[in-house]
């Protein structure tokens, strides 16, 4: 981390120094230019930038078409109809055996050019609820932590479910969770059922701590209590059920076979087939299979009325606004109870209420919207100026974590923040949150100003000699325009926003941009894009 | 001992950076006085976050309580001739090791620079095993959970609704005291986490490398740079309709104004000789040390670190995963104690450890699971080293301190252990009270770890 944030910041100053010491001068004519008229339909480019900013990983002039041409809902079916883009394959397909980096390379690559934007950016969200982190013993098994991705994305618009049990047979969640290898007691060694996972399922992956309302708001008992959802006995009794699996294949329970791409497989000599006490009072009976005590949990687990606010609340959250109302999520719990057809758990149900609901869609004017999230912050970048490579990769020397987010790099089980943090002052007075914020302090902040102004002003289709892996923005098109700082700034507001900027970002912008002469095309544009993508009002989406 | 006063470059540094709103918040100027601190005093907290297993961090070396220790911890025990022994001045009749991975903190034992306080974990108020599992008394919600355990160490929040840390509220109680020093009371290497936070108090963050500087804004050689931090600043100053906006634009004019003068105290930063771990924590520690040197440069006289080490959540592969953690712990810290001397400010210092829970004594087969009480350490030349803190429990599953496999009840409370480092750190005895609020509920309010 530390030498990776050294070589960055080396990179920067070299790099820095020599192209802006160059750019003397200053001056330069201004002049406003009219901004197009607004297209004849109903959803303003404006709107169009908001929605994609919730529902993709940054909005691109010919998605902000698409958004107006198909309509919200039209563009979400679209999407939900698209090819998966999965981790995996790419991987095996690779010379050399696959590293973490180039995990978080193909992340990048899906995220940024990927044309499933919306199951992409759905499966980054379940990746933050459902966790698995390469920072464990998953640190040697990028192809393993690649086929867990997978299973996120191919579920994403899938059922809720189903999804609970791919993830529960996970061989990268039974590393990461420790039920792969778990055993039935054996009291004379004083050994009982790694809970590890049974606990967190229900914490983290399903129903919380405590009873919740459909709204999402705890619930309270006649003292004004939170009430608890389960006990330690509970964790106990689920500990006993995820006993009995290993990675599928393996001669034996104790010789693993390390194989990550199939279902975790059942070894009955191992599972505990006493009969168990579930949530609720639900009894297992005795002498059930490793499989059908978890069919059976599972079901339990699905059936608690907390799963659906539980879960939509924090999608929400991952997709749109940091505090929503009880009735927001109660709009969308609501949806994932029924999803118009009597199922329960659709997600792409669940998706669609969260993307078209007024509260998303028509914010009042002081909404506290959401923070960007870091890596938001660098895609959106690269997908508005079609940021690549010549190599095709992106190579971050691990500047994902140092700005507190990575993809698949937690550094727990808890995410890389919580959902009720809430920053001090002002925000929790009000009783506000902002999980984002929690990761945004003085360094990380810096971290990422620093790789905005390194992605813009070094890492833009003007670099002489560019490296094979040097991430370069194409700003070409926009450099055809520079002279008139005015027009520039219009064309770069309109790729990020849709033109949504104040007035006071757009005047620091062309001023900024004037500062250089009318024919230092190349740093006008990295001017004008690095004073809008660092600007707090580009930084919170509404 | 740098004695270095701050200098005209470093003022106008300061001063040019344009301290916003932000900034003055954290040093309101109109309440200048004189402060009545007249030295310089630091704790220097290190979080294992996950929950240590501290019952294989300190060992029972006896016969008779190492069996019992064996017998309950099976294939997840120490060897008992592996552990690295300690010999405290006062023997409750039992003799205890270290895990045999730290041997470079255990002659710091000998020495009488660290300590060990048995036992310890939230409480709202004293409680004996019968008392949990009859339910009789109120316990902190959630026990067991990481989270939970996490944020009641740091927020000795008990049953309270209370969302600010014992640093945080401690750092609002002197902030009279400290309105000349440059930085919050409060620094964290690892991010932000209640404990720093009070009501008015706000942690600074800052890497292993001190603050990360703004190139594009403050190199003066980048064509623009004041330009372009004044545009910077601007837009930074302008009011969001957001509160979500506010409150980033709040750190982010915190960072860009603070970062020359942290960069530029810790330019002057003496070399140390000492040379710390290759690791995250040994890097943390490595950049604590450097603050503690530009200490006067940055006038500072109270000051609350934080770092953090993870990975303690060892359900799997424990024996494994063990000795690399508290090897690492162990070799950090007195590679910190070290520099510290070096420094000549060794005696104005204490760290001590935090962790979510203890762990259980009994195994799910090469793990162990989440629990309630464990060990602390102390570390410290004001730490009265050499000796063990409270009663170590009996470590027989089933015993009288075992709510369940193994799971200990704690003999002291965290906010016990807190109030002691706090009396330390020059607080009153109602400004300890404001910081640990449920230390009204014991009788022992000061566990004299500290002289």
């Amino acid at each position: 981390m530390t030498r990776a944030a050294i070589s960055l910041r080396g990179a920067l100053l070299t790099s820095l120094a020599a192209l802006l010491v160059a750019c003397g001068g200053g001056g330069g004519s201004g002049g406003g230019v009219t901004p197009p008229p607004p297209p004849p339909v109903t959803i303003s480019r404006a709107e169009a930038a908001a929605f994609l900013r919730q529902s993709s990983f940054g909005p691109t002039s010919s998605e902000i078409d698409r958004v107006i041409s198909q309509g919200y809902a039209g563009w979400i079916d679209q999407q939900i109809s698209q090819t998966d883009s999965l981790q995996a394959p790419v991987l095996r397909a690779l010379p050399a055996a696959p590293t973490q980096d180039d995990r978080v390379d193909v992340w990048f690559r899906h995220a940024v050019q990927g044309p499933d934007q919306l199951r992409l950016r759905v499966a980054f969200a379940l990746s933050q609820i459902l966790v698995v982190s390469e920072r464990s013993a998953l640190n040697q098994f990028p192809v393993g932590l690649a086929v867990y991705y997978d299973t996120l994305t191919q579920n994403a618009f899938g059922n809720f479910r189903e999804l609970m049990e791919q993830v529960a047979l996970s061989p990268a969640m039974g590393v990461y969770l420790s039920h792969l290898g778990n055993q039935k007691p054996n009291t004379a060694l004083n050994i009982r059922p790694d809970e590890n996972f049974a606990r967190e399922m229900m914490q983290l992956f399903t129903i919380g701590l405590v009873e919740l309302n459909p709204d999402g708001t705890v619930r309270r008992d006649a003292q004004n209590q939170p009430i608890p959802t389960y006990d330690q006995a509970t964790i106990e009794n689920f500990a006993r059920i995820y006993t009995g699996w290993m990675f599928a294949g393996s001669p034996t329970f104790f010789q693993p076979s390390f194989n990550f791409d199939q279902p975790m497989q059942a070894f009955e000599t191992f599972h505990d087939t006493g009969a168990k006490t579930l949530l609720r009072g639900t009894l297992l009976p005795a002498g059930q299979t490793a499989r059908a005590d978890l069919e059976a949990a599972l079901d339990n687990l699905f059936a608690h009325p907390n799963v659906a606010p539980f879960i939509s609340k924090q999608l929400i959250q991952r997709l749109t606004v940091s505090n929503p109302s009880p009735a927001y999520v109660g709009r969308v719990a609501a949806r994932f109870e029924n999803n118009g057809i009597g199922v329960r758990g659709d997600l792409a149900a669940v998706v669609r209420a969260i993307l078209l609901d007024g509260e998303a869609r028509t914010p009042a004017a002081d909404a506290p919207g959401k923070l960007m999230e870091p890596l938001m912050r660098l895609t959106s970048v690269w997908r508005a100026f079609d940021g690549r490579a010549a190599s095709g990769r992106y190579r971050l020397n691990n500047a994902d974590i140092i700005v507190g987010q990575g993809p698949l790099r937690s550094p727990s089980v808890f995410n890389f923040y919580r959902p009720d943090y809430a920053p001090p002052g002002e925000m929790r007075a009000a009783g506000l949150v902002s999980p984002e914020m929690e990761i945004a302090n003085e360094a990380t902040v810096a971290y990422m100003a620093n790789l905005l102004a390194f992605a813009t002003f070094a890492g833009n289709s003007s670099a002489a000699n560019p490296a094979p892996d040097d991430i370069l923005i194409d700003i070409t098109s926009e450099q055809q325009i520079a002279g008139n700082a005015a027009q520039l700034v219009d064309r770069v507001a309109d790729k990020l926003l849709g033109g949504a900027i104040s007035t006071a970002l757009r005047n620091e912008a062309i001023a900024m941009a004037e500062r250089s002469p009318a024919n230092a095309t190349a740093v006008r544009v990295a001017e004008v894009i690095h004073t809008i993508v660092t600007s707090p009002e580009y930084v919170v989406q509404r | 001992m740098n004695n270095r006063t701050l200098d005209r470059r470093d003022f106008l540094g300061l001063a040019a950076a344009g301290i916003g709103a932000g900034a003055l918040a954290l040093a309101p100027a109109e309440e200048a006085r004189a402060a009545p601190f007249t030295d310089y005093r630091a704790l220097v907290c290190v979080f294992l976050f996950g929950g240590n297993d501290s019952f294989n961090m300190v060992v029972p070396r006896s016969l008779a309580e190492y069996n019992a220790y064996a017998r309950s911890r099976q294939n997840l025990a120490i060897a008992r001739d592996a552990l690295l022994p300690i010999d405290p001045l006062t023997s409750d009749g039992a003799q205890y090791g270290l895990h045999p991975s730290m041997t470079a903190l255990a002659p710091l034992f000998a020495s009488g620079q660290f300590g060990i306080v048995a036992n310890v974990g939230p409480l709202v108020q004293p409680v004996t095993r019968d008392q949990v599992l009859s339910r009789s008394v109120p316990l902190p919600p959630q026990l067991f959970s990481h989270n939970d355990q996490q944020g009641q160490w740091q927020t000795l929040a008990g049953r309270l609704p209370l969302t600010t840390g014992w640093a945080g509220r401690a750092a609002d109680e002197i902030a009279a005291d400290t309105t000349a020093q440059r930085l919050p009371v409060n620094v964290t290497l690892a991010g932000t986490t209640s404990f720093q936070i009070g009501a008015n108090a706000v942690p600074y963050a800052i890497g292993n490398d001190g603050s990360p500087a703004y190139f594009v804004l403050t190199n003066p050689q980048a064509a623009f740079a004041a330009e372009r931090r004044a545009m910077f600043e601007r837009l930074l100053a302008a009011r969001s309709p957001s509160p979500i906006g506010r409150s980033f634009s709040a750190v982010q004019t915190r960072s860009l104004a603070l970062a020359d003068a942290v960069n530029g105290a810790l330019a002057q930063a003496p070399t140390l000789r000492t040379t710390f771990p290759q690791s995250q924590l040994g890097a943390q520690l490595a950049a604590v040390a450097r603050m503690i040197s530009v200490r006067d440069r940055l006038a500072m006289q109270r000051q609350v670190f934080f770092v953090a080490i993870g990975g303690f959540d060892t359900h799997d592969s424990q024996n494994t995963l063990q000795p690399g953690l508290l090897g690492d712990v162990s070799s950090s810290l007195a590679a910190f104690q070290s520099g510290l001397t070096e420094l000549g400010i060794a005696d104005s210092v204490v760290t001590f450890t935090q962790s979510d829970f203890g762990r259980t004594l009994t195994s799910n087969g090469d793990g162990t699971d989440h629990a309630w009480g464990g060990h602390q350490l102390v570390l410290g030349n004001p730490v009265r080293g050499r000796q063990i803190y409270g009663r170590m429990p009996s470590l027989e599953i089933n015993s009288a301190d075992d709510i369940g496999g193994g799971r200990i009840v704690p003999t002291l409370s965290a906010d016990q252990y807190a109030a002691t480092l706090l009396r330390w750190f020059g607080l009153t005895p109602a400004q300890i009270a404001a910081s640990a609020p449920n230390l009204a509920n014991f009788s022992v309010r000061d566990l004299q770890f500290v002289s």
